[in-house]
């Protein structure tokens, strides 16, 4: 099961290049996102651009802010075979995947990052995926698949999920580009943790 | 295959290529290129702990415990377990024996296999002491301090800044690990990002491992090669620290709002090795990793309002009529805690110079990379100081490679205008200064180009220590005799002070006839 909600850009407002006021099940932090119809047109990324096989109709955008960030914290599961004991045991493991792009040769980017915390808010585990470089896409428009897994680490109990837009040199349009966004648990085949009680 | 230091620089010497003996060349294993690093001066604690244990960011009852486990330290990767459990225990004595806490954190190797501990709990204004173990093994015991509450009669503290691993030895580390302080601020440039800069040992008492850091890995390198120096673990280990960063954590004189993906990827990258390595606590508000959250404010009882301040995350280009170094949401965040300050010191930890300094009458800035790149909000915050009434205002400062003290005007160029406090910028840790032919030439020049500057001083190494009571803070300027000898010897090179509730310094007369390049008689 996907734990971010809204990692599609599909839910809330959106359709065009406007940025929006709000959107679902993410905080804006910082800068001003839009949640852009595959269909929009404009030098957008389209539905023939590559990007996710199952892109849906929308994916997010920086908007027109130099900075745009919008901000996603998870409870993870406290029972279950992903739950609190399982974790504390280091039997889970977490995989992190998006979709991350930008416009032609311009390098305007976006960086997934989903920070994993203990009780008290301390971090514990880091995955940063992206941004997709201008080369990396080859100089064309386009989405890219990252991703990134490793083991939940005992204690964790949250997980902060952050999306930065950055807009390189001048102009309006903060050109990265997400969609796709997901962050699964699943249980370990082995243990991943090493003990150091004695 | 066993170098030695003598055989290692005679070939580097006779090749001319320093590349062909320093860790990391070509060919050489994790575990070569760790000998060939201790064979030219750098060496390790016991593995895992090889990088030390360090505190940081204490407050009355909290400090961070940090350790990174790196068995080879400069290999890009560590044969460990994804996660690795590590054991801490907290106690009143160096023998671990009265433990008032202890727990397991999980060391991930997403973060490098570092941990950050933040003990709680704790009693006020007391020294504790700390050790981790993990794999079987027990790193070294260190000693944090927690800050007091109430009435303080004194508080101590140390800044360090600048220490290029290739330009000295961290004598100056070492003797803040024997100097009786409360705390230490970093005050950046903890590390260099740039590649191999040669002339060992002619020019340099040793060099980076590599080009320059472009990745997590190479970063992650970088900041294990610094952290070889005996110096710079014993100088975590003896005190808690306050931690801020100027550019070249980075890159040379970057701003964290500008650039493409691939400067993203290198700044998330840099920003991410640098949490692993420090004793940080991160977490606030809406910041996450790999973004950690510098800047805060922390008190030392009713004596020291610690203001540290982040002059890269969010500052624009420089130059710009509306640009900003502090960015909009820290200047609030400044402006209010000023209007909101207790009656106390108040010190702002500031990694560049906030002052103004042309370097010649009527001429052009030095360097706009500092605050004179930022002239409206440099005026902007000095001025708001002013008419907040804040009093008994002091900046510490890094970055020059040399030491300097000014007044604070609101105006710089008004020698009418209020001074609302004292800027003093410490002498780099190693990191080359100019000439003595330069100082000796400029030192008077600026004099004559800056009037609120009081004392220029560049021809030395080492670190500051303040000392502060109710009546006066007191900055002494510790100097180190060469840094090409790890174990060179402090000294007091002049002693500045501040009287409480009077803005602007003066020389303690007994070390007013020391040698400087300018002094405002």
């Amino acid at each position: 099961m996907n734990l971010v909600v809204n990692g599609d850009a599909e839910s809330g407002p959106g359709g065009t290049a406007e940025p929006v006021g709000s959107v679902t099940g993410w905080r804006i932090a910082q800068g001003a996102p839009a949640l852009i119809d595959y269909s929009f047109g404009g030098g957008y990324p389209g539905p023939k651009d590559p990007g996710p096989a199952q892109r849906g109709s929308r994916f997010f955008s920086g908007g027109n802010s130099p900075r745009t960030a919008l901000v996603q914290d998870i409870a993870l599961p406290e029972s279950g075979s992903t739950g609190r004991a399982a974790v504390d045991a280091g039997g889970v493991r977490y995989a992190v995947t998006a979709w991350l792009g930008g416009y032609a040769t311009q390098e305007d980017g976006v960086r997934l990052s989903v920070e994993f915390r203990d009780a008290k808010g301390t971090p514990v585990a880091l995955s940063v995926l992206g941004p997709v470089t201008a080369g990396e896409r080859k100089g064309r428009t386009a989405l890219l698949e990252r991703e990134a897994a490793s083991t939940v680490p005992p204690g964790a109990r949250s997980a902060r999920v952050l999306l930065v837009f950055t807009r390189s040199g001048s102009g309006t349009s903060n050109d990265g580009y997400a969609d796709a966004i997901s962050l699964t648990l699943s249980t370990a085949s082995t243990r991943n943790a090493a003990g150091g009680r004695s | 295959m066993k170098l030695n230091r003598r055989d290692l620089l005679k070939a580097a010497a006779a090749s001319g290529a320093l590349g062909v003996a320093w860790p990391l060349a070509a060919g050489l294993s994790p575990a070569q290129a760790r000998e060939a690093a201790e064979a030219l001066g750098a060496d390790y604690d016991p593995a895992p702990f090889t990088l030390g244990v360090a505190s940081g960011d204490p407050q009355p009852s909290s400090v961070v415990l940090w350790t990174r486990l790196a068995p080879e330290p400069l290999a890009a990767e560590q044969k460990l377990p994804e996660v690795v459990e590590v054991d801490w225990v907290v106690a009143e004595d160096a023998g671990l024996r009265t433990v008032v806490a202890r727990g397991t954190a999980p060391a991930s190797a997403t973060l490098g296999h570092s941990v950050h501990v933040p003990v709680s709990g704790l009693s006020a204004g007391r020294h504790y002491w700390y050790a981790f173990t993990a794999l079987g093994k027990t790193s070294r015991v260190g000693r944090t301090k927690t800050a007091p509450t109430g009435s303080v009669a004194s508080v101590r503290f140390a800044t360090a800044n600048c220490q290029a691993f290739h330009d000295g030895y961290y004598a100056a580390h070492r003797g803040i690990a024997r100097e009786n302080v409360d705390f230490v601020v970093h005050l950046g440039d903890y590390i260099y990002e740039h590649g191999q800069v040669g002339g060992v040992p002619e020019s340099h008492v040793r060099d980076h491992e590599g080009g320059a850091t472009f990745t997590l890995a190479d970063y992650r390198k970088r900041h294990a090669l610094y952290k070889g120096d005996p110096s710079l673990r014993e100088a975590h280990a003896a005190h808690p620290w306050f931690l801020t960063w100027d550019d070249h954590e980075v890159a040379n004189d970057f701003s964290g709002t500008g650039g493409g993906a691939p400067f993203m990827q290198r700044k998330a990258a840099a920003f991410q090795a640098w949490f692993e390595h420090m004793p940080h606590r991160d977490s606030f508000g809406d910041a996450a990793l790999p973004d950690p959250e510098i800047h805060r404010v922390r008190r030392w009882g009713d004596l020291l309002e610690l203001t540290v301040l982040d002059l890269r995350s969010y500052r624009s280009a420089q130059n710009l009529s509306d640009g900003t170094i502090l960015g909009v949401d820290q200047k609030s965040w400044l402006k209010q805690g000023i209007d909101k300050a207790p009656d106390a010191w108040h010190v702002w930890a500031n990694s560049i110079m906030l002052s103004q300094l042309r370097g010649s009458p009527g001429g052009s800035y030095m360097f706009t990379d500092q605050w004179d790149g930022f002239l409206a909000e440099r005026k902007e915050v000095l001025g708001h100081v002013h008419s907040s009434g804040l009093e008994d205002l002091v900046v510490v400062t890094g970055d020059w490679h040399s030491a300097f003290v000014d007044d604070l005007r609101t105006d710089f160029d008004d020698t009418s205008s209020p001074v609302v406090g004292t800027e003093f910028t410490a002498h780099s840790v190693t990191s080359g200064a100019y000439s003595a032919d330069w100082n000796r030439t400029n030192g008077p020049r600026m004099g004559r180009a800056n009037p609120h500057l009081q004392y220029f001083e560049g021809n030395r190494y080492g670190y500051d220590v303040y000392e502060v009571t109710p009546e006066r803070f007191s900055a002494h300027m510790r100097v180190i005799e060469d840094r090409r000898d790890p174990a060179s010897p402090v000294s007091t090179l002049t002693t500045f002070h501040v009287d409480r509730g009077k803005a602007g310094s003066y020389e303690d007369a007994a070390t007013k006839n020391s040698p400087a390049q300018y002094r405002r008689d």
